[in-house]
């Protein structure tokens, strides 16, 4: 995140004794290229021994603040960058970064009042208005996110993120048509690398090609997948039997959706095609708004695994308590994670309850929690034996009521119009749009947001009195 | 070539411990040098010993297998107490080969020497072979007995004892009173109190036998019938100190602990089990700097005479083992064994957690009985080997599983479980529940998800500290010897509880937390809470009758009942008394212990 600046001329203080000389710029150099080399160790290591040479150079300060953020320690990289802001209060640097800083730490008004700062500093700097765009996002300024986002596009035209954040703010705000088209860039995004095969072959326009021409290409997340995948029958009537290329946990649920020609995990394995489409280009071409989705229940486990695990569940659990399904974190590589992913034990007011029993149907390393759990309410921790997301499916529909986060376990309760309580943060991800407390993609689903950004707190509260 | 063997017998390495036994002379070039052997053993008869061992040495030197001269070197080094050449040779003279009688002899002179060390598992094989050089030896018979029956192999134990009995053709009070010792341990009390009184008939001045008739006695609920036959029996032997701890216990556990503590006398000359014993008993009477004065100087005792250390190595390798093993994606394609007629409900707990008191109040549920420790599933751990014929070891063996007929093996390890269980009358009334306190199943809860994929695991959980010092103070043998010390004990605790807190993630397990404190503070609702859980019906008892826990023993009768008392709230937040008495108590052990109190949801407390 951190860009070397110009340092701002420093008092020369004395050399202690013994010291390697380095000059400045190039210890100056040398820290910001640790940093963004990722050597956090050695960074703050430098980092340290520069602060304690020169106490009060002002990009000293930034720079070991920045490193001291990146490792996890928020409450001195803010003093130590606010240091050097007050040191040097007209370096746009300075605001532009601590912008990132605040919201990561979830100070959203400091946030705000330093991306404005930056901007006001470098009004012709596009990085300083896509933060700033970033931060109104995060505060439920769509309006003002997209202005800032266009403002930045205005600078740079070809900058993916900004384009990109601009359709998260559209897509939020209910204006769909308009955000789709801004959601285009996507693929642009660094991160989005490989997620479409190497092919000359144009990407599909929406108009008929004949069977088994067409790729379709599961994109981005699970839940996106999921969520998406309802258009694949759309998409069949105009292109019949069309081949879908997906991660090979997405088979099972994805080869349920009728008209798909055959589903392969490999590149190599798509054979001939005339055009492709991602599943995330679909909405687009398909014209979506919140009034012509697809319904839901488009998805459903198949009944003797269903009652399989109905009489398992019946074995595992006692009688005569709701059955509580839980997910509680998702995947740590996602972008939003940290908004998004609780601990275990915040779902307190829950193990609390006499007359739940818990079953969770988390996966990943975050599954781990379990082993510590000493709650009131028996918890029986399902994810070690969920092969698939169709055993998901099945559990689901075993329960009174699932309990999760923004995770592909939402996605898959909606799908299959299972009845689940989904808990947002207070700038949620586009697809849950503002305000509503229920999803006009999946009916089943009750949404408890945030009133707070980042306090979970009164959400989980909610959520349990309503159960 | 030269040099005498590291294990101090005298012999030349390659005479003795670096033997070639394919240079060994033959059975008729041994024969030459009969004569001197029995001139070796004249002398040793004669008590001529350096002579005798000389001679020994020299024999020994040209035929290292020579059993004549092996057997008085052997019977030298036993008496000089040099304890690893004494077993060098008693093992090597119990393998000799040579006429079954004599084997017989051999090998059960070796196994007394290790049972009067208490290495009864060592024992076993030497044991095994008496036996079989001597099918009709009543003698190997019984012999074999006291090692199953301490070994915890009680079934087999029992069938040796009858078996001497049999071929003796006669009532013995030895074999009648260890049988009667072996069917205490199984917890058949009736069987056992009127086979002492046969054991006692012919023979009144067994000790061992009055002091293990008291305890069953006690254990029957007899306790003033108990407390006579000890009182008597120090009537006429006023210095056996092992009736006089019975005694003392007797006090302690009839509510006169300043009479433990009288009958027991001044601590200077006191065993480690009779400082304890103190230690309870000044507990008991709230004196409690003196309660750990006096435990921690049965633990110095123990250190220092006893060689009591802490070990935590094997427990360290086998955590990262299972650990290794047992992960969600390994486990989830092991198949599993299919129902079983009836569930066992696995009751988990820290040494000193309460896992004894959940017991007794569950087996006063209609449909349940009381399994205690009989079989634990270590045992199947170890049969897996076996079964699998994997060289692999446990548990990388249970990979064989997923081959061919390794399907069936959840199946059969499940019934062998099973039909010990039966054969210990613990099914006889076809019960729907049998409850599994075994210490060790924490460590086997890999495999118990694989035998009884959903048996209730019901974990007794108590504030981490009342654990640490009343395992402190309560004499008790833990793993790895951890009970020598407060630094030990909580890093035993650790391993423990991580190894539990990795199952629980990686594992679907029907698990419910039970904490002492609230069992002991409401035990009908406690109760309530596991029979719900279980999914055993009826009706509960009351509340008083709960709390009196005096209600009719079952037969067999778990171990623990033997001292039971009416339910008391006394041990929940007693470390904060003894904190009290010396406020540095826990200061080793804080940081070690301090996550696993977040996370179970204790606090550290204040001083009472």
């Amino acid at each position: 995140m951190s860009e070397t600046a110009a340092p701002p001329p420093a008092a020369k203080p004395p050399l202690p004794p013994g010291t390697q000389v380095m000059p400045l710029s190039e210890a100056l150099e040398k820290l910001a290229r640790l940093e963004q080399d990722g050597k956090l160790a050695e960074a703050d290591d430098l980092a340290r021994r520069m602060l304690a040479a020169m106490p009060e150079h002002p990009h000293i300060l930034h720079l070991a603040g920045i490193v001291s953020y990146r490792l996890g320690r928020l409450d001195e990289a803010i003093e130590r960058m606010e240091t050097a802001q007050e040191i040097a209060p007209n370096v746009a640097l300075y605001p532009r970064n601590m912008c990132e800083v605040y919201r990561g730490a979830g100070r959203l008004e400091e946030a705000v009042k330093a991306g404005r700062r930056a901007v006001e500093l470098a009004p012709q700097d596009s990085r300083a208005l896509f933060n700033l765009a970033l931060i109104h996002y995060e505060r439920l300024e769509l309006e003002e996110s997209v202005q800032a986002a266009e403002a930045a596009i205005a600078l740079d035209p070809d900058y993916p993120e900004a384009h990109f954040e601009k359709a998260e703010a559209l897509l939020l705000a209910g204006r769909l048509k308009e955000g789709w088209e801004s959601y285009e860039w996507r693929f642009k995004l660094k991160q989005a690398e490989g997620m479409l095969p190497k092919t000359d072959k144009p990407q599909w326009d929406g108009t008929p090609l004949p069977p088994g021409r067409l790729l379709v290409i599961g994109d981005q997340g699970f839940g996106d997948c999921i969520q998406f995948g309802r258009l694949i029958p759309w998409v069949a009537s105009v292109c019949p039997r069309p081949v879908l290329a997906c991660s090979g946990d997405l088979v099972p649920i994805l080869r349920q959706l009728p008209g798909i020609g055959k589903i392969v995990t490999r590149w190599e394995d798509t054979g001939e095609f005339d055009a492709y489409i991602p599943l995330s280009g679909l909405p687009r071409l398909y014209g979506l708004t919140t009034e012509n989705i697809p319904p839901a229940g488009y998805l459903a486990p198949p009944e003797a695994l269903v009652r399989a695990w109905g009489e398992k569940l019946d074995r595992l659990t006692p009688r005569g308590k709701k059955r509580i399904g839980l997910v509680w974190a998702g995947r740590p590589t996602h972008k939003n994670d940290k908004k998004r992913t609780l601990k275990l034990a915040q779902f307190a007011p829950l193990f609390a309850r006499d007359d739940v029993v818990v079953l969770t149907v988390q996966k990943g390393d975050q599954i781990a929690q379990v082993g510590g759990y000493y709650g009131r309410a028996p918890l029986v921790n399902l994810g070690p034996e969920i092969s698939d997301f169709i055993d998901t499916m099945a559990i689901l529909k075993n329960i009174d009521r699932l309990v999760t986060i923004d995770t592909s376990v939402a996605h898959v309760a909606g799908a299959i119009g299972a009845p689940a309580s989904l808990v947002l943060p207070k700038a949620p991800d586009w697809r849950w749009l503002l305000g509503r407390e229920d999803s006009p993609w999946y009916p089943s689903l009750k949404l408890y947001r945030q009133t707070t950004a980042y306090e979970w707190a009164g959400v989980i509260e909610r959520v349990v009195a309503e159960l | 070539m030269n040099e005498f063997c590291s294990c101090g017998s005298g012999l030349r390495a390659v005479r003795c411990c670096a033997l070639d036994p394919e240079a060994l002379p033959g059975e008729a070039a041994v024969a030459l040098l009969d004569p001197q052997g029995t001139e070796a053993t004249r002398l040793f008869n004669d008590k001529k010993y350096a002579q005798a061992e000389a001679l020994a040495q020299t024999v020994l030197d040209a035929a290292p297998n020579n059993r004549l001269a092996l057997r008085v070197l052997y019977e030298l080094r036993k008496a000089q107490k040099r304890g690893t050449a004494a077993e060098v040779l008693g093992a090597r003279l119990a393998r000799l080969p040579g006429p079954a009688p004599i084997r017989a002899q051999a090998n059960g002179q070796f196994v007394q020497y290790l049972v009067a060390q208490g290495r009864h598992g060592e024992a076993l094989p030497f044991a095994a072979a008496a036996v079989k050089a001597a099918p009709k030896d009543a003698n190997a018979h019984h012999i074999m007995a006291v090692t199953l029956t301490e070994t915890n192999d009680l079934l087999a134990g029992e069938r040796h004892y009858r078996h001497a009995l049999q071929l003796l053709g006669q009532e013995d009070g030895l074999v009648l009173a260890n049988l009667a010792w072996n069917l205490k341990l199984q917890g058949r009390m009736e069987e056992a109190a009127a086979l002492y009184q046969r054991a006692l008939a012919g023979r009144a001045d067994n000790r061992r036998a009055v002091g293990g008739a008291a305890q069953v006695e006690f254990a029957r609920g007899n306790r003033a019938n108990a407390l006579k036959i000890l009182d008597d029996a120090l009537a006429s032997w006023g210095d056996d100190r092992s009736l006089r701890l019975l005694r003392a216990m007797g006090d302690l556990y009839t509510g006169a602990p300043a009479a433990a503590l009288e009958r027991l006398g001044e601590p200077e000359q006191l065993l480690a089990p009779e400082l304890l014993l103190r230690a309870q008993a000044f507990e008991r009477l709230g004196h409690y700097a003196d309660a750990l004065e006096q435990a921690s100087m049965a633990r110095r005792v123990q250190r220092e005479r006893g060689g009591l250390a802490f070990d935590p190595g094997p427990l360290e390798d086998r955590l990262a083992r299972y650990k290794a093993y047992f992960i969600g994606e390994r486990t989830l394609p092991l198949p599993r064994a299919g129902g079983a007629p009836v569930q066992p409900v696995f009751l988990l707990g820290f040494a000193r957690a309460g896992t004894g008191l959940l017991e007794q109040m569950l087996a006063q549920l209609p449909g349940v009985v009381a399994g205690d420790e009989a079989y634990p599933v270590a045992a199947l751990a170890s049969e897996v080997a076996r079964f699998t014929g994997s060289e692999a070891g446990y548990p990388e063996g249970l990979d064989e599983l997923l081959v061919g007929d390794g399907a069936l093996i959840p199946d059969q390890l499940r019934a062998l479980y099973l039909t010990s269980r039966a054969r210990r009358g613990l099914l006889a009334g076809q019960p729907g529940f049998v409850t599994d306190r075994a210490a060790d199943n924490i460590w086997h809860l890999g495999l118990i998800k694989l035998l009884f994929p959903e048996a209730p695991i019901i974990h007794v959980v108590r504030h981490p500290y009342d654990l640490m010092i009343s395992n402190f103070v309560q004499d008790r043998k833990l793993e790895a010897g951890a009970q020598v010390g407060l630094p030990a004990l909580a890093r035993y605790f650790e391993l423990w509880s991580e190894m539990l807190r990795h199952y629980r993630a990686q594992l679907t397990l029907r698990y419910l937390p039970v904490r002492y404190e609230e069992m002991v503070a409401d035990p009908r609702g406690q109760l309530a809470r596991v029979a719900a859980f279980i999914g055993a019906a009826g009706e509960l008892p009351s509340a008083a009758v709960l709390r009196a826990n005096d209600a009719r023993l079952p037969d067999p009768q778990p171990a623990h009942a033997a001292l039971r008392e009416p339910v008391h709230e006394r041990g929940v937040g007693r470390y904060k008394a003894y904190r009290a008495a010396a406020s540095d108590l826990f200061d080793d052990i804080r940081d070690r212990l301090a996550p696993w109190l977040a996370e179970q949801g204790y606090e550290e407390g204040d001083d009472v």
